[in-house]
């Protein structure tokens, strides 16, 4: 009797509560959880800050010095950001995390927004989501407030543990300056998810939509770059987001209006984005190109010529990308070395055998960042590798008289050309940058410096092969992994003590910081070498392993 | 090409993945020349035979040989005389219909130039767009089209007519005619019944990863029945007792009734009266293939 009452009581149908709000429901899970785990990410970070420096630094004496050695180096701030108040706990934390997490959240925001708006729509989940329930404007107005919730989840999270953090007696932050620290640790997460939804709209794939996102964020770091460096462009921070968060500066002289702009740009940015989504139909990207063509034929003999046509148009972003940093670190140089004179930057430098002037020194920290770009140009010819294969196209090739070895031969060749040519026309654009400034710096170190960038690409190309011959499926993730922990590491480990056994797994690490000291080619060779050994590794798994898709 | 040459022969051919066994122990021999029918329904393994045909995935155990050179270690010397129509079409978006024969021909190494012309004025294709912009059938017929132009020994092809009209399957049959008088070999995985049974002078029939059956229409038809209408001017006899008979019904003078086996012992039943007509109808593929899946349907409930 009561199974029969319970089996009436049920509907016929499961009526979908409220089928207009599904896709915000779907997203918001997704995001809210991510923003959750990224929030005690950021309070880590924080907390550990926090933690160490009154731990390291017991003295007010020790502060001081800090203070001294940190807070006016310009070298220091072009590449990790302005240093105030460095012998207080607050100013610590603030110049330790925040150039760190203002990257990382950036490229969280670029890869969540572009998953959450490109990649569902890439898989063709986006269209059983759309079909009849709503609108796509408002499919992707959905999205970006689930977005939003999730920026309000890392907010959430990271001002609880900074809160708390604060309350240990031997750090002391206040509550309201510490919900501001959290606002300013969030925002450039915000902006980045921003800019995600509109490359998301511009794009033709996920991939590309998030290489645009990238290009925005080299843009913005290289601009405040050039304001931090010293050289008396302080203006150029108004026109970066990431000089925006700078502005900020939270705990030490707060800044709000710079929120503004922050806001100013995501409101923005997010109405763009949804207005786009209208102009364009689902799969395709807003700036249809020609769906017809001329034949051209040239490249289309083999399968490396293939995918040197395919590649041409992000080898091509990537190397004017190098360029135009090497240009940029070139041109600032001078002026930056006529600050680092003496400090003891300088010191450190000369402590691992530099003998030479502060351009040279200057040049020395600024190639990391160069070789960390030509790292993500190795990392994104590995992951262009893995999307032949998950994306079902490599089957065409190798189902045909192709043999496997001679086809990722060929693309890793092609990879290590990429790299190889990066770190050679760093060099000479970095001279042609100082040639113009007469920096007084030759091109002989200047192209020493530039092949020195390329071991640690090579290692990482190597590395990320052998990860797509052994594990296909966790190639893209396990290349951009290593490369941002490689930089979270140098970041990290430029400032505080970092355990020596870290620092060693960072590439980073064991490449010499030429112009400013001779390269140290037995450590390339090692590196190269280890990239090799990768690479033979890659391709004898790849050799016997089934091709699988995504 | 050799007379009675083997084309395609498996041995204890298993891929499992995981716990799964995606097809377990398949033996298979296909001679040259021969279009040879591979059915089965979702799930079954089709794929996954062709995948480890074309040496895309390795054989957990067994092996398979596609003329007399091995699918996994000697794939490159196989794929010289083979050429694949995936059941998932994935090409390079960026590139035009032409350039995209024109790289997968220049890949295979050879292409009959005329005949792809030939093939491109035949189905129709606008080899000027680029993939992107194709729909579903379009690029089903640059896959087709690039498979067959350069006329290879065999051609190993999964649901090819997925998301053809009618009248491009029609031109699909005439290619596969074609090849077949040139000698090539044809393996087709199909859901389309009426098409294996049009084509295919084999047939192969797959559930769950292992073969169910295999051999010619007509010897397949031999283990289903056939249906036979009779009708008898007098008494109407009685048929439920002769041996492979089953389903009897009489309407009037007509009987109506199934045989299972040979049909001799319903003619000497019959042969005490006078019969005015007598029909019987082989079954068509598809009652066969319901049939057995009926039953395995069955099987699997009652287990
Ligand atoms: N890469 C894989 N990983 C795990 N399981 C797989 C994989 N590929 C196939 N399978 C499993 O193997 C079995 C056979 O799949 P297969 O694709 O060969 O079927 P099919 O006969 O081609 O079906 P369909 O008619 O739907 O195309 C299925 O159960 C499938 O789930
Ligand atoms: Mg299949």
């Amino acid at each position: 009797m009561t199974a029969s009452a319970e089996v009436s009581a049920v509907p016929p149908f499961q009526l979908e509560r409220s089928p207009g709000s599904l896709i915000f429901r779907v997203s918001a899970g997704k995001a809210v959880r991510s923003g959750l785990a990224w929030g005690a990410v950021y309070g880590i970070m924080v907390a550990s800050a926090a933690l160490s420096y009154v731990s390291i630094y017991p003295h007010q004496a020790q502060r001081d010095q800090l203070e001294l050695l940190f807070g006016s180096n310009h070298a220091a701030s072009a590449l990790f950001g302005p240093g105030n108040q460095l012998q207080t706990v607050a100013g610590f934390t603030v110049y330790k995390v925040s150039m760190t997490l203002m990257i990382l959240g950036a490229i969280w925001g670029i890869l969540l927004s572009t998953r959450l708006l490109r990649g569902e729509e890439d898989a063709g989940r986006m269209e059983l989501l759309v079909a009849g329930q709503t609108t796509r404007p408002r499919a992707t107005a959905q999205v970006l407030v689930a977005l939003g919730l999730a920026v309000s989840a890392l907010w959430a999270v990271t001002a609880l543990v900074t809160v708390v953090t604060g309350r240990s007696s031997s750090v002391v932050f206040r509550v309201g300056p510490s919900l501001f620290f959290a606002v300013a640790l969030s925002a450039s997460a915000l902006m980045f998810l921003a800019v995600g939804a509109v490359t998301s709209q511009m794009a033709a794939t996920r991939r590309q939509a998030s290489t645009y996102g990238a290009i925005v964020l080299g843009v913005s770091y290289a601009i405040r770059m050039l304001a931090d460096s010293g050289a008396g462009l302080d203006w150029l921070r108004w026109l970066s987001p990431l000089g925006w968060v700078e502005i900020l500066q939270p705990f030490t002289d707060p800044q709000p209006l710079a929120l503004l702009c922050i806001a100013g740009f995501t409101i923005g940015l997010s109405i763009l984005a949804v207005h786009l989504t209208g102009l364009r139909d689902l799969g395709s990207s807003t700036f249809r190109d020609r769906s017809h063509a001329r034949a051209k034929l040239g490249l289309l003999r083999r399968p490396l010529g293939l995918s040197a046509r395919l590649l041409r148009p992000s080898i091509i972003g990537w190397i004017v990308a190098v360029v135009l940093s090497a240009l940029l670190v070139g041109f600032v140089a001078k002026a930056a070395g006529q600050v680092i004179r003496g400090s003891s930057v300088e010191q450190i430098l000369a402590r691992l055998g530099a003998t030479s002037s502060g351009a040279n020194s200057y040049l020395g920290m600024a190639f990391l960042i160069l070789a960390v770009l030509v790292a993500f140009v190795a990392a994104n010819q590995v992951t262009a590798v893995r999307g032949e294969e998950s994306g079902g196209r490599l089957d065409a090739l190798i189902a045909r008289p192709v043999s496997r070895v001679s086809w990722l031969g060929g693309r890793t060749a092609l990879g290590a050309s990429v790299v190889a040519a990066a770190g050679l026309l760093a060099g000479l654009f970095a001279w042609l940058g100082v040639l113009s400034q007469s920096g007084g710096v030759s091109l002989g170190p200047l192209m020493k410096a530039g092949v020195n960038i390329v071991p640690p690409g090579l290692c990482v190309l190597g590395l990320g092969i052998a990860v797509f011959g052994l594990f296909p499926r966790l190639t893209t993730k396990a290349v951009y992994g290593y490369v941002a922990w490689s930089l979270l590491i140098e970041i990290v480990g430029g400032i505080g003590a970092v355990n020596h056994v870290i620092l060693d797994t960072s590439v980073f690490h064991h490449m010499a910081p030429a112009p400013a000291v001779s390269p140290n080619w037995t450590a390339g060779m090692v590196m190269a070498a280890i990239g090799c050994a990768g690479a033979g590794a890659g391709l004898f798994a790849f050799r016997s392993r089934d091709l699988k898709s995504e | 090409m050799l007379k009675n040459e083997v084309a395609v022969a498996t041995h204890r051919l298993t891929k499992r993945y995981g716990s799964i066994d995606a097809l377990a122990d398949l033996d298979l021999e296909i001679a040259a020349g021969e279009i040879f029918g591979y059915l089965g329904p979702n799930g079954a393994g089709k794929t996954t035979t062709i995948r480890l045909l074309l040496g895309l995935a390795r054989p957990t155990e067994g092996s398979a040989t596609v003329f007399g050179m091995d699918c996994w270690s000697d794939a490159v010397e196989v794929h010289r005389r083979v050429s694949y129509v995936p059941g998932d079409v994935n090409l390079w978006p960026s590139l035009t219909g032409f350039e995209t024969l024109s790289l997968l021909g220049n890949v295979q190494g050879r292409v009959d130039v005329d005949y792809r012309d030939d093939l491109i004025a035949r189905f129709g294709l606008d080899v000027s767009k680029k993939v992107r912009a194709y729909s579903k059938g379009n690029r089903q017929k640059v896959v087709l089209i690039a498979a067959l132009m350069s006329r290879p020994d065999l051609l190993v092809l999964d649901e090819p007519t997925a998301g053809l009209d009618p009248l491009m399957e029609q031109e699909f049959r005439r290619c596969v005619h074609e090849a077949k008088a040139r000698g090539q070999t044809i393996f087709l995985s199909s859901h389309i019944l009426s098409e294996v049974e049009a084509l295919c002078d084999r047939v192969a029939i797959l559930r769950d990863g292992r073969l169910v059956e295999v051999g010619t229409l007509s010897e397949m038809r031999h283990l289903s029945s056939v249906t036979v209408e009779v009708t008898v001017a007098g008494d109407v006899p009685d048929l439920s007792q002769v041996e492979g008979v089953t389903a009897v019904q009489v309407a009037g003078q007509r009987i109506h009734c199934q045989v299972q086996g040979s049909i001799d012992p319903l003619l000497r039943a019959l042969s005490a009266v006078p019969v005015t007509s007598l029909l019987s109808r082989e079954p068509s593929l598809e009652e066969l293939f319901l049939a057995l899946y009926g039953e395995d349907r069955g099987e699997r409930r009652a287990s």
